[in-house]
């Protein structure tokens, strides 16, 4: 790993010289601890050697380009599968130009999660066991990044083993009653702060449905009924758009299975639709499937 | 000293559970907060009175997530409230760390001082009573000492217990803490036992004169760099114990239905967008500024300690893992220019 | 400016319940602009207001679907509390779909109101812009029934267009006619049937030119016309503490409790809106 950072530091020192960048997009350790990996913005040549890529880097940085979406500056990123996936998922979204980024693309070995380290270290409730790779890692099937200008590092095997959806099988063997049992047990200790939303890269409306007041379409009482539609709704926005980068299940302070319902919709939407998974590849001027009216659509769940 | 044998301890929660709803810290599966003890399951769910804290505080005792206010019927041209939802039912947060308690102060400050008295955080507060556990280790993200909050000696706790390892000295500190001692009295063993040593601090933050630079702090360039990361996602206010800011709104069927108010975060840009459009608070630096000025300064202004009780636990749960002891040190090393 | 302080005896509806309104009956509306009415509010059984109103206090109106916090613009002895609401958001659309003889909620009062007794004795200058004539109006007619607390009293008033100008009798007719007192109305563009004054207010100001000698100017209208008028006052040699004016920010409990409408460590709703320019200095500049 300390190649891949010094790669990319050497690449992000010439992209600043050769003013070919105003920004590069990474991440840094700020700290003595390697945990305290986040999300960095390196405006010149004296910020990259704050650069780091190491075994906490799993913060999904394609987040950090919309904070971008509206100025000028030349960006280069450092992009790894998943974060990758959310370019392509902006490009398409036409939140970003292609013409504005360099993509440093590097195929990931699997991360930690820099939050259970935390949590661990900090000692707040049960320490969890042997510290192994994150969940979302573990599962992860697309750890290449799918679109990028330069490389860096050795291509990695997709991580994730078995049948794919299993869980989600699962539940769908649930009679309705257990299914609702289940969904109303797990989403009753949601305390809608909306993390999931804030660090999601799919989520990019300028103003979010849930902060409508006119009029407003889901209540904010901590409720089943308004916790329920939350998820809903907000993960219903993701079908055929979700890049399956698992920081909102990651982010959930009260460790929602967030990725059931986001999984579920990727399986359904693969079996009616077909095609590439979404930010898989990127295509100018390719849409989401349910974002393009075909006549020969299928209806099924209609 | 009376002492309360932990071999005794579910004995006393269940005799506590009898007068009033106790709150203890519990690992449930994957979360970890201060829940009903009467929602334990033996052999699933785990007491946390041993380990620093749990992930969400107790402030959900007093303050809870959701709360309905009074009631609104309609008819034609009428309008009728006709019930309020206080609350005054008992309810006993067992174990609380000091920090924990300070958050509890912080809210009393805020709901029941200046003028007002929110009757919906009063009766639940009158009929609450704080079983603080005392902190003799502090973790590595603790800075409560920074925060006025003396962690073996929680002022405003009704009871203090002191853990020896095998049992816990229970030192009543108030007629409502006598109250709850009466409960389990038989239950407790009058001897000397050594109480453990306070270890100190792993990390040493210095608060002293922060409020008083950061009066001059506004517009300082500090607040672009350091609130870079941040996506406004409301988590930390959210596990915080002593963030107060509440939502009211409305539910109505028709011709019924309820007011009722919910926790709110000054992280969200609707927190402050006005109905004519105008929004002070648009962007998400000045969000996060408003954040750490309410924490570390205004509430200092206004209410004479800080709002920040240095539980850690925002350090914890950032995604983007913005830490506010790097705030106060990068506010102490900041230059002002004239 | 003091905090809210229950002393004995002081009437307010919020009793032991503060965050909970007393309903009240809406038994006339007027028009006032295409966009702004008056509400005249009493209790429900016909006889007297639930709250006395200093000038410049506020209001919490509610209906089932929400909460907004008005200024009282005129409280009737004790007959009738009067508010001006533009229709903007959420419940000021609503409200402005009532007929006379709607209950509402009604909280308050609310604020610390204007120095009503600070300023006696001297000259009065009142600018407002808008629907922000509507809380200088208490002000006003305060001056006007104490006539001779005060000194000569000069109003200089502008709104978007002729038929945006509040209080068309009251600017036109009753106003000017009352003693030692000058009205002056302007509005942004060109109209036709309008031979008044065409400009800005702040610029109006300026055009004007009152003295500060013994004055005390009140601002109240948007934020953009109150910054360029400040600015203009400072020019015109009037102190921090001969200027006074009313900021707002979104509220939602009106009592210092939900954390939403602070500006520094104070509270809109509870320690203002009303502030000297000198205190305004004192805080982070977010108004």
């Amino acid at each position: 790993m300390k190649e891949i950072t010094k790669k990319i530091q050497e690449i992000a020192t010439k992209l600043f010289a050769e003013g070919k960048i105003d920004v590069f997009l990474a991440w840094e350790q700020e700290g003595e601890l390697d945990f305290e990996t986040k999300a960095y913005v390196a405006r010149n040549t004296e910020d990259v050697k704050n650069i780091v890529f190491n075994e906490y880097s799993i913060y999904n940085i394609a987040n950090t380009l919309l904070k971008f979406r509206d100025t000028q500056d030349k960006i280069g990123i450092a992009a790894k599968g998943c974060d990758s996936r959310g370019i392509v998922r902006l490009l398409e979204d036409l939140q970003i130009k292609r013409d504005r980024l360099y993509i440093v693309g590097i195929p990931c070995p699997g991360l930690k999660d820099p939050l259970t380290a935390a949590r661990n270290y900090g000692g707040l409730g049960k320490k969890t066991a042997e510290e192994g790779l994150a969940k979302k890692c573990l599962n992860c099937t697309q750890p290449n990044p799918v679109i990028y200008d330069e490389l860096v590092g050795p291509e990695q095997t997709p991580r994730q083993q078995g049948d794919r959806f299993a869980k989600v099988k699962e539940i769908e063997q649930m009679s309705a009653d257990e299914r609702y049992k289940f969904w109303e047990d797990t989403l009753s200790s949601c305390i809608r702060c909306y993390a999931c939303r804030q660090v999601c890269v799919a989520c990019d409306c300028r103003t979010c449905i849930f902060d409508e007041m006119k009029p407003q379409w889901v209540g904010r009482e901590n409720s089943t009924t308004d916790n329920m539609m939350y998820h809903l709704v907000k993960h219903a926005h993701m079908a055929g758009r979700c890049i399956e980068c698992g920081e909102c299940e990651r982010v959930c302070p009260v460790h929602i299975p967030l990725m059931l319902i986001n999984q579920k919709l990727i399986k359904d939407i693969g079996e009616l639709f077909g095609g590439p998974e979404a930010g898989m590849q990127y295509v100018e001027g390719s849409k989401p499937p349910l974002s393009v009216y075909r006549e020969d659509d299928p209806d099924s769940f209609l | 000293m009376k002492v309360l044998s932990k071999a005794k301890l579910t004995t006393a929660l269940n005799k506590l559970n009898d007068a009033a709803e106790v709150f203890v810290p519990m690992q449930k599966g994957e979360q970890s907060a201060y829940y009903p003890w009467k929602s334990f399951k033996d052999g699933q769910d785990e007491l946390m009175l041993e380990a620093l804290n749990v992930y969400q505080s107790p402030k959900n005792a007093v303050f809870p997530q959701t709360e309905k206010m009074y009631g609104i019927k309609t008819e034609g041209v009428k309008i009728n409230i006709d019930k309020t939802y206080e609350d005054p039912h008992p309810t006993i947060i067992f174990g609380a760390r000091a920090c924990d308690v300070k958050g509890i102060r912080a809210l009393d400050d805020v709901f029941l001082t200046k003028g007002y008295v929110d009757s919906f955080y009063n009766a639940r507060r009158s009929a609450n009573t704080i079983i603080a556990n005392a902190c003799y280790e502090p973790g590595p993200n603790c800075f409560c000492n920074a925060m006025d909050v003396n962690p073996i000696d929680p002022e405003g706790a009704d009871v203090i217990l002191r853990d020896t390892g095998d049992a816990y000295v229970w030192e009543s500190k108030s007629e409502k803490g006598e109250a709850v001692t009466k409960l389990i009295a038989d239950l407790l063993e009058e001897k000397e036992v050594k109480l453990p040593e306070a270890k100190p601090f792993k990390q040493n933050v210095d608060y002293s004169g922060v409020a008083e630079k950061l009066k001059s702090m506004f517009e300082h360039p500090l607040w672009d760099k350091l609130s870079e990361p941040c996506i406004n996602c409301g988590a930390c206010t959210y596990v915080c114990p002593s963030c107060h800011c509440f939502d009211i709104q409305v539910k109505m069927w028709g011709e019924e239905g309820y007011r009722f108010r919910t926790w709110d975060s000054c992280m969200y840009e609707e927190y402050t967008r006005e109905a004519g459009g105008g929004n002070p608070r648009g962007a998400a630096k000045q969000r996060f500024r408003q954040r750490f000025l309410h924490k570390l300064q205004f509430f200092t202004e206004r209410y004479g300690t800080p709002l920040c009780t240095g539980c850690g636990r925002c350090i914890i749960v950032c995604p983007t893992k913005i830490n506010i002891v790097k705030i106060i040190d990068a506010v102490k090393e900041a230059e002002i220019n004239g | 400016m003091a905090n809210h302080e229950h002393e004995a005896g002081h009437k307010c509806t919020c009793g032991e319940q503060p965050l909970v309104p007393t309903i009240v009956e809406v038994f006339d509306i007027k028009d006032r602009t295409p966009d702004i009415k008056s509400f005249f509010v009493r209790n429900v059984d016909g006889k007297g207001i639930p709250f006395q109103a200093a000038p410049g206090q506020c209001g919490m109106v509610s209906l089932p679907i929400g909460e907004a916090m008005i200024s009282c613009t005129w409280q009737e002895e004790q007959e009738y509390l009067e508010f001006a609401i533009k229709r903007v958001g959420l419940l000021t659309d609503e409200l402005h779909r009532i007929e006379p003889g709607q209950q509402i909620g009604l909280r308050g009062p609310y604020g610390n109101g204007f120095p009503v007794e600070d300023c006696k004795g001297k000259d009065m200058l009142f600018i407002a812009g808008g629907i922000g004539l509507a809380p200088l109006r208490s002000f006003i007619k305060y001056c006007f029934k104490h006539r001779q607390d005060y000194g000569k009293i000069t109003i200089i008033y502008g709104s978007r267009s002729k038929a945006d100008l509040v209080f068309k009798e009251e600017i036109f007719d009753l106003w000017p006619k009352e003693p030692d007192t000058e009205v002056f109305i302007t509005i942004d563009n060109e109209e036709a049937g309008w031979d008044g004054h065409v400009g800005f207010v702040p610029a109006y100001v300026e055009e004007l030119n009152p003295s500060p000698n013994n004055t005390i100017a009140v601002i109240c209208g948007p934020p953009i016309m109150i910054k360029f008028t400040l600015q203009a006052l400072e020019k015109m040699g009037f102190s921090d503490e001969q200027v006074i004016t009313t900021l707002e920010m979104r509220m939602k409990c009106g009592i210092g409790k939900c954390g939403r409408c602070n500006i520094g460590s104070q509270f809109i709703c509870l320690d203002g809106p009303v502030y000297y320019l000198k205190q305004l200095k004192q805080l982070p500049p977010e108004w």
